[in-house]
């Protein structure tokens, strides 16, 4: 019965889609384990980056910034609340579902945070019919993820918090702060059980949105997720990722060649940090985010070119095109900066980006 | 193990240079065991420094320094702080009235070994196994750094420590014996070393009285049983003559340095642990780190409340618990500080944890103590280039000419003024009031300087002060231009840099100049600095083949400018007219740049200034100005000149955006202007055109256009302007120079008042 019901849903929560993983981890556990979780902060860390239990692999989940999930674990350990940082692309929900799977084996407590989110949906709101028909009781009452976090003594997620306006994210200080909720409609107050924190997840790029006040920052400590570290695990991120698109939009085109990849990559690397990949040079970066998710859909639109109009492999031509649309977006610093970047630094690779240097010269005249 | 604490042996204390547990255990245990001689490794021609280094006025950090006297200078440099071992077992043994030597290969041996051994790594790449790097994958942590803090540096107990560092020694050596390039050396320094032990033994130390303070990695050879070194084998050993001093030194300069036993990433940190290791308090270390970082941080206006300490001091805690181990180590604090002050922005207390972690202490010595060698290299050179008589405390001129003297015989005394050029320019750099530079008659300095020295007790003392800054005048000017490419700030500071680096005569300084001006080209957005900078950097390379230098690094950097300068001139070109004033220069810089430069991209830049010259939207004047180099530089023909002359000037186009214009035309060649009959008949056309209001309009505008012509220039353009209206040469200069009568005179007046919005 299980198994049907796994096929037929697009994607299952992280523990039960490693629940293998976790069970082995509980299963080894010898360190002491903080009150609300399920293991210790050392099994945490190693289901998170990878490694071996017995004889179950411990698939990484997060590749890179060990250190990063180091010292979101510690946070936790802490019962502060943490808040996770990053451009858009750089695992913040990801990591905050397999954190939350890790320590309390349920990742589904999660506040998705839009313009629209009220403050009951952070506290608790109520059944309207039951509470006309009988008053407010219990059993009418509808908790939020937060409220039930607190009465189990485990995790909440909060997703996208600065996108929310700001009395909605003043109603978390409270709850942060004093760590209980009242319910003046029910007499009652609702103290936190141990083992209750929150993790929420920002887009930098969305600062301005709901910019966060200062006295909530206080109650978080802060992680910032930077993109991929090196080049060669940027490069892993998209080809598994370009492979896995292609196969669902049936693009008939073949998968772009590593040089292909190396060379989009070392691009977005390089504009996105504004120096060299050698670190010898520095340029101007673009105004763009140029995230990792934006190189694999500029990847695949590639494909989907070559597929529909061409003879199914990737040109020059093709690249050029994406690029120009991903770098050069309505500014014209933009535009400076992709010329700067063409003249300084393509053009003087030699030979193998030649094609490249021309298509893309020619289209950003 | 039991023989060393057995009678028969000296206690051999192995540490690792630089560590404050190292110290704190060794004072412990000299308490302990009260030894009468007290070995410490470190050169033992210069146990006579000792005495030096505990006087009071001497405050740490310094160092020892031995340093040939012939050229290359080499230098060998045993820096301590006040938590070095070392430095507290000197300290001890001389509170307690007990005998103190250094037992380790004299100064003259260690230089003339560190002479071969650059010879040998010039030939083959070492070919040693990194057992740091071992040590980093085993310990699962960042780096050995912290895995020597972790398991030596938080141990406050003696015996543990002295098992632990020797232990760590012993095996450090099992791993690496044979196979590192310096084995050799270290075996003899041991043999070398056991002689002096076993020479302290007979002149009657008990060797149970005896203390040897050694690298850990030495302690296994000390106690082995391979024979000391004979009389016959001390005098093969390899010597330079040297001298030796002390030498003030600052945790900059130990941060700087780093490797093992040279220096410490984070001297004032290792201060801190030593602070606590003397309160015996662990914690204190955790404790004032975080809150120096915090104290730093309210002092630069970021807001820090203490609750933000306290949870930094608990995220630590948690941090060095997930490792397994109770006290937070560097690692563990930073990272917590950043994550609780720093919103999870390093960048945000970066500049706390440099001053916390590094600091800026800076040791003392008692006058009349250090003769450095960047003080002997000094006086060698004055003697060296002629230049002895000039040290006296009145100030005497000193002319340079930089050209080859072809009436010499040697190719020194044919370049010695360049030479001492190169010489007086770095002191310059340094801030040595000894030289100073007057300016020349010549327009840009090319072959000739003045010089004013004068040679004052200040003179002397900044000398030692550049001590910290290199070993010899040229190394510390190279680290001088360094500091100052760092501190710079733009584009056209770092340009001067390069510019001094070529008055020194010192390409590696050029070059690092150039790469820093490559990484903050990139930024720079205002037209005029980078004008200037390529202007700058256009100039050293016309001149730079008189100092006999290689300016052709430069090159790429320049056409980098200059294409920046094109692509950003077009959109700079809409500003004000104020503005504009100053972007004229601009672009006359950038001309005159790409006019002495022909390998610059010259289409580029033709055409950029086409473009200026045939937008609209620009300052008029400006793209008038564009014009009038195209015309200067023959790209633009009559007919060109006179279609653009009436499209400007056509009518509906505004009388001051045309004579805007004309003005920026008017600018440059002025002579071949005037002698344009076309565009004359252009202008001409153009105030016919105009009815009675337009024209006093224009007039105005016409009127400043002018205004800076000469009246010479003035009486041509009249007797051009005659020409076409049949007036002859007479009577236009008649009607020019005719005083004004009354009613011109208002009619001009009223033209002052004239209100541009009708």
């Amino acid at each position: 019965m299980a198994a049907k019901t796994e096929t037929k849903v697009q994607r299952l929560p992280a523990e039960q889609l490693f629940q293998k993983e976790i069970d082995a981890l509980i299963a080894a556990e010898k360190d002491p384990i903080p009150t609300g979780w399920k293991m210790s902060p050392r099994s945490v860390l190693t289901y998170i980056t990878g490694g071996k239990v017995g004889r179950t692999v411990i698939t990484p989940k997060y590749i890179g910034h060990k250190r990063l999930v180091e010292i979101a674990i510690s946070t936790l350990v802490t019962d502060r609340a943490l808040l996770l940082i990053g451009e858009p692309g750089t695992a913040k929900s990801w990591l905050s579902e397999h954190l939350t799977a890790a320590i309390n084996g349920d990742s589904t407590k999660v506040i998705q945070g839009t313009a629209g989110t009220t403050e009951e949906q952070i506290r608790y709101s109520w059944n309207y019919a039951m509470l006309i028909s009988k008053g407010p009781s219990l059993d009418a009452m509808l908790k939020s993820p937060i409220y039930r976090a607190m009465e189990t003594g485990s995790i909440a997620r909060m997703e996208e918090i600065s996108r929310c306006a700001s009395e909605v994210q003043d109603a978390l200080i409270s709850i942060l702060s004093e760590k209980r909720i009242s319910v003046p409609e029910l007499g009652i107050e609702v103290p936190a059980q141990k083992g209750f924190s929150v993790i929420a997840t920002a887009n930098t790029r969305d600062k301005g949105v709901n910019e966060m006040s200062a006295a909530l920052k206080r109650r978080f400590n802060i992680v910032v997720l930077p993109a991929p570290a090196d080049l060669d695990s940027e490069m892993e991120i998209v080809q598994t990722r370009v492979a896995q698109l292609s196969e669902s939009l049936d693009l008939n085109a073949q998968l772009p060649p590593q040089e292909v990849v190396e060379k989009v990559c070392t691009i977005f690397r390089e504009l996105r940090s504004g120096v060299t990949l050698d670190g010898k040079q520095k340029l101007k970066p673009t105004s763009g985010v140029l995230s990792t998710a934006e190189a694999i859909s500029l990847l695949a639109n590639s494909m989907a070119l070559a597929g529909s109009f061409g003879d199914g492999t990737i040109t020059d031509y093709d690249l050029a095109a994406g690029l120009q649309g991903a770098v050069v977006k309505d500014e014209d610093k933009d535009n400076v900066a992709w010329k700067e970047y063409l003249e300084n630094i393509m053009k003087k690779r030699g030979s193998r980006w030649l094609g490249l240097y021309q298509e893309c010269k020619e289209l950003n005249r | 193990m039991n023989s060393i604490v057995s009678q028969s042996v000296p206690t051999v204390f192995g540490i690792r240079h630089l560590s404050p547990a190292g110290a704190w255990n060794l004072i412990n245990l000299l308490d302990a065991k009260k030894p009468r001689l007290v070995l410490v490794e470190g050169p033992s021609d210069l146990t006579d420094q000792m005495s030096h280094i505990v006087r009071r006025e001497t405050k740490p950090p310094i160092a020892i320094m031995a340093y040939t006297q012939k050229l290359p200078i080499r230098t060998i440099l045993y820096p301590m702080a006040e938590y070095s071992p070392e430095y507290q077992a000197i300290r001890w043994a001389f509170e307690h009235k007990r005998e103190c030597r250094f037992i380790d290969l004299p100064s003259g041996v260690f230089l003339a070994i560190a002479e071969s051994r650059q010879q040998i790594d010039q030939e083959g790449e070492e070919n040693s196994i990194n057992v740091y790097q071992r040590l980093d994958e085993l310990s699962g942590e960042d780096g050995h750094e912290t895995f020597w803090e972790r398991t030596i540096e938080h141990t406050c107990i003696p015996e543990a420590y002295l098992q632990g560092a020797r232990e760590f020694g012993k095996q450090l050596r099992e791993l690496t014996q044979g196979r590192e390039s310096d084995w050799a050396e270290n075996l003899v320094r041991e043999a070398y070393m056991k002689r002096q032990i076993a020479d302290a033994v007979k002149e009657g130390y008990a060797p149970e009285e005896i203390f040897v303070i050694t690298g850990s990695y030495h302690v296994q050879g000390l106690l082995s049983d391979s024979p000391a070194m004979t009389d016959e084998e001390i005098k093969s050993l390899p010597c330079l003559e040297a001298e030796k001093t002390l030498m003030p030194y600052s945790y900059y300069r130990l941060s700087s340095r780093s490797g093992y036993g040279a220096g410490n990433r984070a001297p004032a940190y290792y201060e801190l642990l030593w602070q606590g290791l003397s309160r015996q308090k662990p914690s204190h270390t955790t404790y004032s780190y975080l809150s120096r970082i915090a104290a730093y941080q309210r002092a630069n206006g970021n807001m820090v409340s203490s609750a933000e300490v306290i949870e930094a001091v608990r995220l630590a805690g948690a941090l060095a618990e997930l490792h397994g181990y109770p006290t937070p180590s560097l690692r563990d604090l930073r990272d917590a500080a950043t994550t609780c002050m720093g919103h999870g922005n390093f960048g945000e207390i970066s500049q706390a944890v440099a001053d916390t972690e590094i600091g800026t202490r800076i040791g003392a010595l008692p006058d009349g103590v250090s003769r450095t060698s960047i003080q002997s290299d000094f006086y060698r050179l004055l003697t060296d280039l002629k230049l002895d008589r000039f040290r006296s405390v009145t100030a005497q001129d000193l002319q340079l000419d930089l050209r080859e003297k072809l009436t010499v015989k040697s190719e020194k005394s044919a370049f010695l003024d360049l030479q001492r050029s190169f010489f007086l320019h770095r002191l310059r750099v340094l801030g040595i009031s000894f030289v100073r530079q007057t300016q020349t008659s010549q327009d840009q300095a090319t072959w000739k300087e003045n010089w004013v020295l004068c040679w004052t007790p200040e003179a002397e003392i900044e000398i030692v002060e550049a001590a910290l800054k290199g070993d010899t005048v040229a190394s510390a000017a190279s680290f001088q231009m360094k500091e100052d490419v760092e501190t710079g700030g733009n584009i056209a500071a770092i340009a001067a840099v390069i510019e001094d680096a070529f008055c020194c005569g010192m390409p590696e300084s050029v070059a690092y100049a150039t790469s820093a001006l490559q990484k903050m080209a990139a930024d720079a957005a205002n037209i005029n600095e980078i004008a200037e900078t390529a202007f700058r950097l256009s100039t050293v390379l016309r001149y730079g083949n008189i100092r006999k230098l290689d300016s052709t690094p430069l090159l790429p950097i320049l056409d980098q400018l200059f294409l920046r300068a094109c692509l950003l001139l077009p959109s700079s070109c809409l500003c004000d007219d104020a503005a504009a004033a100053i972007i004229v220069k601009g672009i006359d810089s950038l001309n005159q740049v790409s006019i002495d430069q022909e390998q610059l991209d010259q289409e580029r830049w033709l055409s950029t200034l086409n473009q200026i010259a045939g937008r609209d939207d620009l300052n008029t004047k400006l793209s008038g100005f564009a014009a009038a180099i195209l015309l200067e530089r023959g790209c633009i023909s009559n007919e060109q000149l006179s279609t653009e002359v009436e499209r400007r000037l056509s009518k509906g186009v505004p009388a001051e955006l045309g004579a805007n214009w004309f003005s920026g035309l008017s600018m440059k060649n002025r002579y071949a202007l005037i002698a344009r009959m076309s565009l004359w008949e252009s202008l001409d056309k153009y105030l016919e055109t105009l009815d009675d209001e337009e024209f006093k309009r224009a007039l105005v505008f016409l009127r400043r256009a002018f205004a800076d012509f000469s009246p010479k220039e003035k009486s041509d353009i009249a007797e051009n302007l005659g020409e076409l209206w049949q007036v002859n040469v007479q009577q236009a200069s008649e009607m020019l120079y005719a005083p004004l009568n009354k009613d011109e005179k208002k009619l001009l007046e009223e033209l002052d008042d004239f209100d541009f919005g009708s």
